[in-house]
């Protein structure tokens, strides 16, 4: 469960969000929508604690995942050790387990056989399953996505709804944003519209099962 | 005018100037790289950034000539302790070099992108591992040139030791100059020490190098 009250937040006096109210539900998936440079990836960042709001407030219940819209894998470390390294840090029950759960995920993405490998040699989708498999590996109770089918073709793309769909199998609330309409409304349980800073939408996608065409129109204008 | 000294004692005679030279070259890296990196991460979390870049303009805009005769002459006189000419050397030596490589050490943590350190923090890596296991050696493996650079300047300046009497490879040349009323040959001397260490410290900067970039791919 993630609530978000009443938030505010600025850039040198530029308003980016505006008195955005929302919760969202774990064990779904939100699709936060919107041209670029609305503020999504603003909203996310508040979440995770990476950029300080001006009011309002976030309640989050437990430790946040967030995916990188570029990634961001430790360029110097193997894939393991990119997935591993974080887990150094963590409760002493959690590390005796670290290695074996860090093949299973990488195993489970598909990414197992690519352990020794360095970032520079992985694909985008490649990439993408290791920064996915490094976050998890945090066991978040939120998993924060920014744009998370960037710079990957129309396979691929299917591939992380297929993934982020599975993980949200349990109890993870996942927030991702994105400005690929047709990729949200395959991965999301409901949409988000973002606009100047406000949410000018907000949408159940079982109860409106022509969205992705409306959406798709609606962006088109 | 003659030569008196044969050619391979002039060398060896030269040759035990290289203790007080490595000793400068190595203390006065020790100095520069700990201080110009601690400066570099101070800085960059903008703590003391004025002050700091005070520091480093001053330094950088004043002779290391002038640095050394007030470090060993005139501060110990104001202060009233005397320094020994080696461990004025590395202290002058050492400070100057920290400027420069505070300035390296800077533009290689800008030069990362921001992303790197936000990743880490969400990840839950602490502080100081974050510096230590994912920013610095990626900061190390793209500064390696810059930083050679700024060894093999610093080895150069330590012949400026001999103005105040230490006993390096540029003061023994001069000796045997002075007694063998002659200057080609020991400077010439001198010059080749100089340049194989030069030619030893790059090739082990290509060497770490590669090495680095190997491990990357
Ligand atoms: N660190 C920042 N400093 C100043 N302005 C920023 C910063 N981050 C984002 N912005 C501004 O906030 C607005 C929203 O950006 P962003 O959240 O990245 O949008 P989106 O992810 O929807 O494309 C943009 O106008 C952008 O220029
Ligand atoms: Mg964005």
């Amino acid at each position: 469960m993630l609530t978000i009250e009443n938030v505010y937040k600025s850039f040198q006096g530029n308003m980016v969000l505006k008195d955005i109210t929302l919760a969202i539900e774990g064990g779904s998936i939100l699709g936060l929508a919107g041209p670029s440079g609305e503020g999504k990836s603003t909203l996310l960042r508040c979440i995770q604690g990476l950029e300080n709001i001006d009011s309002g407030k976030i309640v989050c219940g437990g430790r946040i995942g967030f995916m990188f819209q570029d990634f961001q894998l430790f360029p110097h470390m193997s894939v393991l050790q990119n997935v591993v390294y974080a887990g150094k840090f963590q409760p002493r029950e959690r590390r005796a387990t670290l290695l074996r759960r860090a093949e299973e995920l990488l195993e489970r993405l598909g990414v197992w056989n690519l352990c020794d490998r360095y970032p520079d040699r992985l694909s985008g989708g490649q990439k993408q399953r290791v920064a996915l498999a490094r976050t998890l590996m945090l066991e978040p109770e939120v998993l924060l996505c920014d744009e998370p089918t960037s710079g990957l073709d129309m396979a691929a793309t299917a591939d992380v709804a297929e993934l982020l769909r599975s993980i949200c199998a349990k109890r993870t609330v996942v927030a991702i944003a994105s400005h690929d309409m047709s990729f949200l409304t395959k991965v999301a349980d409901r949409i988000v519209l973002l606009r100047h800073g406000t949410i000018a939408a907000d949408i159940a996608l079982d109860q409106f099962p022509n969205l992705p065409k409306l959406a798709v129109s609606f962006f088109e204008e | 005018m003659e030569i008196t000294v044969k050619p391979i004692d002039a060398v060896i005679f030269v040759g035990t100037g290289l203790s007080i030279s490595f000793r400068l070259l190595l203390g006065g890296l020790s100095v520069g790289l700990f201080l110009g990196l601690t400066l570099a991460i101070l800085r960059h979390n903008g703590i003391g950034r004025r002050p700091i870049a005070h520091y480093v303009s001053l330094l950088r805009g004043t002779p290391v000539l002038l640095q050394l005769s007030l470090i060993y002459f005139a501060i110990p006189g104001i202060l009233g302790v005397r320094l020994s000419v080696l461990s004025a050397g590395i202290i002058t030596f050492g400070l100057n070099s920290s400027a420069y490589m505070s300035e390296i050490f800077r533009s290689g943590i800008e030069g990362l992108p921001r992303g790197q350190f936000e990743a880490a923090q969400t990840l839950g890596i602490p502080r100081f591992f974050i510096w230590k296991d994912i920013i610095l050696p990626q900061v190390f493996t793209a500064i390696l040139p810059a930083l050679t650079g700024e060894v093999i300047a610093l080895l150069k300046e330590t012949a400026l030791i001999a103005t105040i009497g230490g006993a390096d490879i540029m003061r023994k040349s001069q000796v045997l100059a002075a007694e063998q009323f002659t200057y080609f040959m020991p400077l010439c001397i001198a010059g080749f020490y100089y340049y194989f260490i030069v030619l030893f410290v790059e090739s082990l900067s290509r060497r770490l190098e590669r090495r680095l970039r190997r491990a990357h791919h």
